[in-house]
């Protein structure tokens, strides 16, 4: 019943979003150009230093092409889900937050998932068939683990996203935080294999970005260890509890300042 | 020349003032700088030649890339765009201010004042990572077309600014986002150009972009001999005085159209 209620609430803040999109073709036209722009010049890039570059830190370029589109497929679908909390900032500075913390909705639903950007399909649908085509023969086994840290890789994204409006809450700096992950995220273009030990550990243990997408990316190759693969479902779970705890500390701190 | 000074002054005081926002922003921008650079290490580390750049060349060109986004690409005047979309115009047009020079001098307090901030990071940077930087034969031809790249920056950004006289609504983003996407990787602030084919190379030479950050980086770079250095002179100049020329017809036009929305 209750996730019945959420559906509902997802799919008409979904329908209100696509129509303001569709409101707008021009805008929405040069945004899709904008997106399919930049993941088309980076994947030409990797393309074209193939011949000039033979390995990098024991990857070849087909691979570098397939952590590079997993990086995107995890963005991608961080994006449509929880795009809302770029517009969270104008909440907090408003007191508009009040009208989402009555309503019977988990507020940091209607937070995260209040944009859902329909932007972002077209350059899903091209990174998901360009992936189905590059992607070599991998083993059931693979598929498995990959679908398995696929979750675990959107529950990070979900409590990353969550820390962000924790934090938004109390500073109303939410722009800037969420860009500088998405910066820090770029890193993850790339396998986080080829960064120095002490850059590895800090996307892996404090800022998880390794965990989000290179781990999956990984597991396809089988190159991760058993040890690893249940280390990153510990870490997730204690990660994504923190955030909450993170979050229901901040709302303590919220004044509804402006309201 | 007194308001324009206040309005500089002003500038610094408002970054200054909101400190956590300005002190986010310089974090962005070192990740930026320090993904861009970690990506080139680990390139390098395994390959010693990568299209004629050895490692110290593509380092230093990461760290010649840097001085050139907050020389040249750092920008605040697409508030202009902002202002147009929202009807805020219609208060500078009837001030005794000159609407461009007013963004032109925001701008230049904009970029001294990253520049202030970068000359110290990149010092701390340098003594941590410790690369073989290549130093430059051509400082003051480095610093001149800087300086012109700079410029043409001021107006291609302008002019896309004043595409909200025609589409306010989302204050005219959309239009600079593509222009950012484009710009982003057509400028070389990241990815030397001359590693793409030569044929892709010829495309990059025609188009405004390359000398924005590219060309600038080359001549620090000492890869470019006597005769190209004119050529990349001449060839800023001439965007320079088109897309001046250009913005002034598009602005007229712009204000034509202008109806104020939102006042």
């Amino acid at each position: 019943m209750k996730l019945k209620r959420y559906l509902i609430y997802w799919l008409k803040t979904s329908e209100l979003t696509f129509e303001s999109l569709i409101a707008d073709k021009l805008s929405s036209t040069l945004f899709i150009s904008g997106k399919l722009l930049r993941f088309g010049f980076m994947l030409g890039f990797l393309l074209a230093i193939k011949e000039k570059i033979k390995l990098v830190s024991g990857y070849n370029i087909d691979q570098l092409v397939i952590f590079f589109l997993i990086y995107n497929l995890f963005d991608l679908v961080g994006q449509l889900f929880y795009r809302g909390v770029y517009w969270f900032r104008s909440d907090i500075l408003s007191g508009d937050l009040d009208f989402k913390l009555v309503k019977p909705i988990n507020p940091l639903f209607q937070i995260l998932t209040s944009h859902t950007d329909w932007l972002d399909i077209p350059q899903l649908f091209i990174v998901v068939v360009i992936l189905i085509i590059r992607l070599p023969h991998v083993a059931w086994q693979n598929v498995l683990v990959f679908s398995l840290l696929s979750l675990i890789s959107m529950l990070i994204l979900t409590a990353v996203h969550i820390f962000v409006a924790a934090l938004g809450v109390i500073t109303t700096e939410v722009d800037h935080t969420i860009w500088i992950f998405r910066s820090l995220s770029g890193m993850a273009q790339v396998p986080i294999d080829i960064y120095s030990p002490s850059v590895r550990g800090f996307l892996t243990f404090v800022i998880p970005i390794g965990l989000i997408f290179t781990f999956p990316a990984k597991a396809l190759y089988g190159l991760l260890t058993l040890a690893l693969i249940f280390w990153t479902i510990g870490f997730a779970l204690v990660f994504y509890y923190l955030s909450l705890k993170f979050w229901y500390y901040s709302l303590k701190t919220y004044a509804s300042a402006s309201s | 020349m007194k308001k324009y000074w206040l309005i500089f002054r002003l500038s610094w005081q408002n970054a200054l003032t909101y400190r956590l926002n300005f002190v986010m922003w310089r974090v962005r921008s070192i990740i930026g700088f320090l993904a861009s650079y970690l990506f080139w290490l680990a390139i390098v580390n395994s390959n010693q030649n990568i299209a004629g750049y050895n490692p110290s060349l593509l380092l230093t060109y990461i760290f010649v890339s840097a001085f050139l986004r907050n020389l040249v690409l750092s920008n605040v005047s697409y508030g202009a765009c902002v202002e147009i979309a929202g009807g805020d115009l219609s208060n500078y047009l009837i001030k005794p201010l000159g609407y461009f020079k007013y963004w032109l001098t925001r701008d230049l307090a904009d970029k001294a004042l990253n520049l202030s901030f970068f000359s110290v990071e990149i010092i701390i940077f340098y003594l941590i990572l410790k690369p073989q930087i290549v130093l430059t034969q051509h400082l003051w031809l480095f610093l001149a077309i800087s300086f012109l790249a700079a410029l043409l920056y001021f107006f291609l950004s302008f002019l896309i600014s004043t595409y909200a006289f025609w589409h306010p609504e989302h204050n005219g983003w959309p239009f600079r986002f593509l222009f950012i996407m484009l710009l982003d990787f057509l400028s070389g602030s990241s990815i030397p150009l001359d590693i793409f084919p030569p044929q892709i190379v010829k495309i990059f030479q025609v188009l405004p972009f390359s000398y924005l950050v590219f060309y600038p980086n080359q001549i620090w770079l000492n890869r470019v001999n006597t005769n190209q250095i004119i050529n990349i002179f001449l060839i800023t100049s001439f965007w320079l005085i088109a897309f001046y020329l250009i913005f002034r017809l598009v602005w007229r036009r712009g204000l034509k159209n202008y109806s104020a929305y939102g006042r």
